[in-house]
């Protein structure tokens, strides 16, 4: 390819080299701003200790943390009002997945022909077992 | 056929619940992916990072705010708000209703309370408007959101709360409790969802918040059934594994919230500077992220109790038009 040229003594640089190292001198000066980037602090991030972070994270530098007593008290309030719902809701889960299931029981199972509410029996033709119990 | 039992609220109120329950979610979504961030980084970083989070939380909160200020004016300013008012007390038939909803579980009582039922039968004037689980999510998500609205925006700008309270550390005392506080809404709309999606007669999402009263026919045969007729009604061939897998995942995801919100006590600044959780505990990591599809499920059923309206309101007019025809015939 093109060599440096002995007819004017002087040596030149090849295009190749030449792209190739622009390109390179891009992403060198756009990876540089990237990575600089990351020094911008973005101020919530600031004060929230990143637990995965070894050593705690930023903010885990704090000697002590909230101390105003009526502050503790409400978020350790939160907490208990926290727990104590959530037993609640719990309860109310169970309580109505219980109720559902009885529910269920009572309804027409999938496949069974209609009830008859009142007492009388279904008759054959009325069974819907030949037609898998699909009554639309 | 379309199970329909009685719709009982107004067109406003069906449009306000979807308009809330999809800023809700979203709220939750980007507010416990920054809190649950051990749990829930995937969210985290789905959303675009802790930037990206903090800025669409507060635009949903900007959302709330709009929809909580609506809705308390509606209820101040038209006569059907104000009429509601006493339909929402609680009653001692309500704190029946509670105890025989266990009798019922246990086998004790034959029937639900009707101040429980959400199947009714019989006519819409012989249920209340709200069951006694209805008024409770009324009155705990009406006091959630208030103070939810009130601590987020004292929270809004950091440093203006900075002056008032000299340290970082009280300041972000705040947000603590901001995220604590939205826990007992986080675990009463997965039960809301477990509540209004599995019942068997409505399986897979009760219609009564979608549909609304307007559109839905007044009449009744007039056989006089003993009971609420739900045994006329052919249960879902899924609905038993399914009720089974969600009953399941919300108590999971419920336990999970509940469990790291302890763990991430004080989170992001700690009163004792120890952040439990992490990723290393992995069972607590799955157990967050099932509540959060719990979440994700309940966002699907409101979109498809919608779906389900027009559907229904299709039907109607071509009933509409098809009777108008008939009649022309004639």
């Amino acid at each position: 390819m093109s060599n440096s040229t002995a007819e004017n003594g002087a040596s030149s640089y090849s295009g190749t080299i030449v792209a190739v190292n622009a390109v390179i001198a891009v992403a060198v000066s756009l990876g540089a701003v990237w990575v600089v980037n990351g020094f911008n602090v973005f101020y919530e991030r600031l004060d929230r200790v990143s637990p995965t972070v070894e050593g705690g994270g930023i903010g885990a530098a704090f000697a002590e943390g909230n101390e105003i007593g009526w502050l503790v008290f409400m978020v350790e309030a939160i907490h208990a009002i926290d727990v104590l719902m959530g037993l609640f809701i719990l309860v109310m889960v169970f309580v109505h997945w219980g109720a559902f299931r009885r529910l269920a029981s009572r309804m027409r199972q999938p496949g069974e022909s209609r009830a008859m509410p009142d007492g009388g029996a279904s008759t054959p033709d009325d069974s819907g077992a030949e037609n898998g119990g699909e009554r639309r | 056929m379309t199970n329909l039992d009685h719709g009982k609220f107004t067109r406003m109120t069906t449009v306000f619940h979807s308009l809330l329950a999809m800023d809700v979610f979203f709220l939750f979504f980007t507010g416990y992916a920054i809190m649950f961030n051990d749990e829930l980084w995937w969210m985290l970083t789905l959303m675009g990072g802790s930037g990206s989070v903090a800025a669409l939380h507060r635009v949903f909160g900007v959302g709330l705010l709009a929809l909580i200020t609506f809705w308390a004016l509606m209820m101040v300013t038209t006569d059907t708000g104000r009429s509601n008012f006493s339909e929402v007390m609680p009653s001692p038939g309500d704190m029946k209703a509670f105890v025989q909803d266990i009798q019922f579980v246990l086998g004790n009582a034959d029937e639900r309370h009707p101040n429980a039922r959400q199947f009714a039968g019989g006519t819409a004037d012989e249920i209340p408007l709200l069951s006694y689980v209805g008024k409770g999510v009324i009155f705990i998500f009406a006091a959630e959101l208030t103070l939810l609205s009130i601590s987020g925006l004292l929270i809004w700008s950091k440093t203006g709360l900075m002056q008032y309270f000299a340290t970082q550390t009280a300041a972000m005392a705040f947000v603590v409790f901001h995220g604590l506080l939205g826990v007992v809404m986080l675990m009463g709309v997965m039960f809301h969802i477990f509540e209004h999606g599995f019942h068997p007669a409505f399986y897979p999402v009760e219609t009564k918040a979608f549909i609304p009263r307007s559109m839905i026919p007044e009449e009744h045969s007039d056989d006089d059934d003993e009971g609420t007729g739900i045994e006329r009604l052919q249960l879902s061939p899924s609905w038993a594994s399914a009720s089974n897998l969600a009953g399941a995942a919300t108590v999971i995801g419920i336990v999970s919230v509940l469990t790291a919100s302890i763990y991430d006590t004080g989170y992001p600044v700690s009163t004792e500077l120890l952040v439990g959780g992490g990723p290393s505990n992995l069972l607590l990591t799955v157990g967050v992220n099932i509540g959060v599809l719990v979440l994700f499920f309940g966002m699907v059923l409101s979109v498809y109790g919608n779906l389900v309206r027009i559907r229904w309101e299709q039907q109607m007019a071509e009933e509409e038009t098809d009777g108008a025809e008939a009649e022309a015939a004639d």
